[in-house]
Formats: C-alpha cells, sequence, structure tokens
C-alpha cells in the first residue's frame, strides 16, 4: 500500500532508507477513551476486527475506560494505517504512533 | 421497542411509530453530516487524525487521500442499507415490525454509532451526562431522548451480535 503522494513535499532524505530502518520497531495502535461509544459496542469491535477472545476484548475495553487507552495492534505502518481505517469505520477514535 | 435476537445474530424488531420515524430521518441527517465543511467538530469526530504525532502531517495527508473516499463510501452504503430494511417494515396499527439479518444488524450498530457520535459532540456529552435525567425546561431535551433511546436501541442490537461470538 504506497500512497500516491503528488503533493509532498521535496525531501533529501530518502523515505525508502528511512522505512528500511524501521523494519524491527514496530508501529503502534491505540484506541482513545470517548464518553459516546458502549462499552459492550467496543468490546464487540475489538472481536470482530481482530478475532479477540471476549476476555481479551473485555479487558482492553476496561483499559480504554479505566486508563484512557489502550494498545490494540502494532506491525508495520501499512498495517497500522489499516487498522485505525477499519476502527474508525466504526466509530471508535483511534490513532497510530511508532514509540521509540 | 421490542427487540428478539437469535442465535445467527438476526434480530425482529418491534418500534412505534415515532421510534421508526426518527430512526428514519438519520440517513439524511448523517450523509449532511458527511459534507459538512472539514472544521465540523462531528465531522471531525467521526473522521479523526490517525497519526498522533502532529509533525507526521505529510503521512497524514496521503493517509486520508488513501482511505477517505473509501470510509465515506462504506458509510453511505450503510446508510443505504438502513434505510432499505425500514422500507421493508411493516406496519400494524401502532406497530413496525422490521426484521434484520446479522449484516443489517451490523451496518445498523455502525450508523446508530455515527449519529450517537453527532449528537454527543453537538449535546456535550461526557462521562458524566446523564441523558435519563432530563429537566422538564431543557431545550435539549428532545435530542437528549433522542439520544438516550438510540443508545438503548444500539445496546440491545450489539448485545444480540455478541451471542454469536466466541465466548
Amino acid at each position: 500500500m504506497t500512497p500516491v503522494a503528488s503533493t509532498a513535499p521535496a525531501e533529501i532524505r530518502d523515505p525508502e532508507l528511512d522505512e528500511s530502518t524501521d523494519v524491527d520497531r514496530p508501529w503502534i495502535v491505540v484506541v482513545w477513551n470517548d464518553p459516546v461509544n458502549l462499552m459492550v459496542y467496543v468490546v464487540w469491535v475489538f472481536q470482530k476486527l481482530f478475532g479477540f477472545s471476549r476476555d481479551k476484548a473485555m479487558k482492553l475495553m476496561y483499559q480504554v475506560h479505566y486508563e484512557g487507552k489502550a494498545m490494540v495492534s502494532d506491525g508495520t505502518r501499512e498495517k497500522c494505517e489499516a487498522d485505525v481505517a477499519r476502527l474508525h469505520a466504526h466509530g471508535l477514535w483511534a490513532t497510530m504512533e511508532h514509540p521509540s | 421497542m421490542k427487540c428478539k435476537g437469535r442465535p445467527d445474530g438476526s434480530v425482529d424488531l418491534v418500534l412505534d411509530p415515532a421510534e421508526a420515524d426518527l430512526l428514519r430521518d438519520i440517513p439524511e441527517q448523517l450523509s449532511r453530516l458527511y459534507e459538512a465543511p472539514p472544521d465540523d467538530p462531528a465531522l471531525q469526530r467521526l473522521f479523526p487524525r490517525a497519526y498522533l504525532d502532529p509533525t507526521e502531517d505529510r503521512r497524514e495527508q496521503e493517509w486520508q487521500a488513501l482511505t477517505h473516499p473509501e470510509l465515506l463510501r462504506e458509510r453511505l452504503a450503510r446508510l443505504e442499507l438502513v434505510l432499505a430494511t425500514l422500507a421493508r417494515s411493516e406496519s400494524k396499527g401502532r406497530r413496525v415490525k422490521v426484521g434484520l439479518g446479522p449484516d443489517e444488524v451490523a451496518a445498523w450498530l455502525a450508523v446508530l454509532n455515527d449519529a450517537r457520535l453527532a449528537f454527543g459532540c453537538r449535546l456535550g456529552i461526557t462521562d458524566d451526562t446523564d441523558v435519563n435525567r432530563i429537566e422538564a425546561d431543557d431545550p435539549l431535551g428532545l435530542e437528549k431522548s433522542a439520544y438516550a433511546w438510540l443508545t438503548m436501541l444500539q445496546g440491545v442490537l450489539v448485545e444480540a451480535l455478541l451471542e454469536t461470538l466466541p465466548e
């Protein structure tokens, strides 16, 4: 999944090289707490999108609710971009980041 | 409202005419919201940023360009599905009966969630908001009771689908 970057600014660094150095350092996807989304709905979305057991989905949902956020997936940048899109399609507030 | 779920995730709903009318209004309101100016808070909540780091703006723009059309198409298709299920509902006296297959229940869940997120932005819902306690003179009383009813319906429908997933 390579985005078409028609409006990307010129770069001196080669982005391909940046990518290859990131192989061992996964991106992570974080879901944030939200006052609207129902707890049971969040559990259902986690099970449906990621195939989690009920226990794991409940645990992550409670972590989102009580700690404000939870990491729900990790992997390559492309995988995390796709996971974030699936979560947004279901109305969950998700972001991705690259922990150092 | 009455709801009867089956083991395969399909659901039979019985609604009051006023409840069915409320649901019929939602697709039009949401499709209008999807075309709102980009700085609309409810629209921003439905289509949030992917990249947490604000300096990742180039990747964010690329991601938006790649995914926004698909996310919008998916949302519009769900609205069509909800309208189609309501269009085939049967009215008997003051009861409107709607039968939903499992995929239709899933589409309803996502549409109800978008509607509740939009209401939540407009009503300023927080973790402490209790929409089940509405003062008689509350100017937002009608919207709050609509939000509370949509919340109840979404809860009932999601329970029906959770039954189909492994414990």
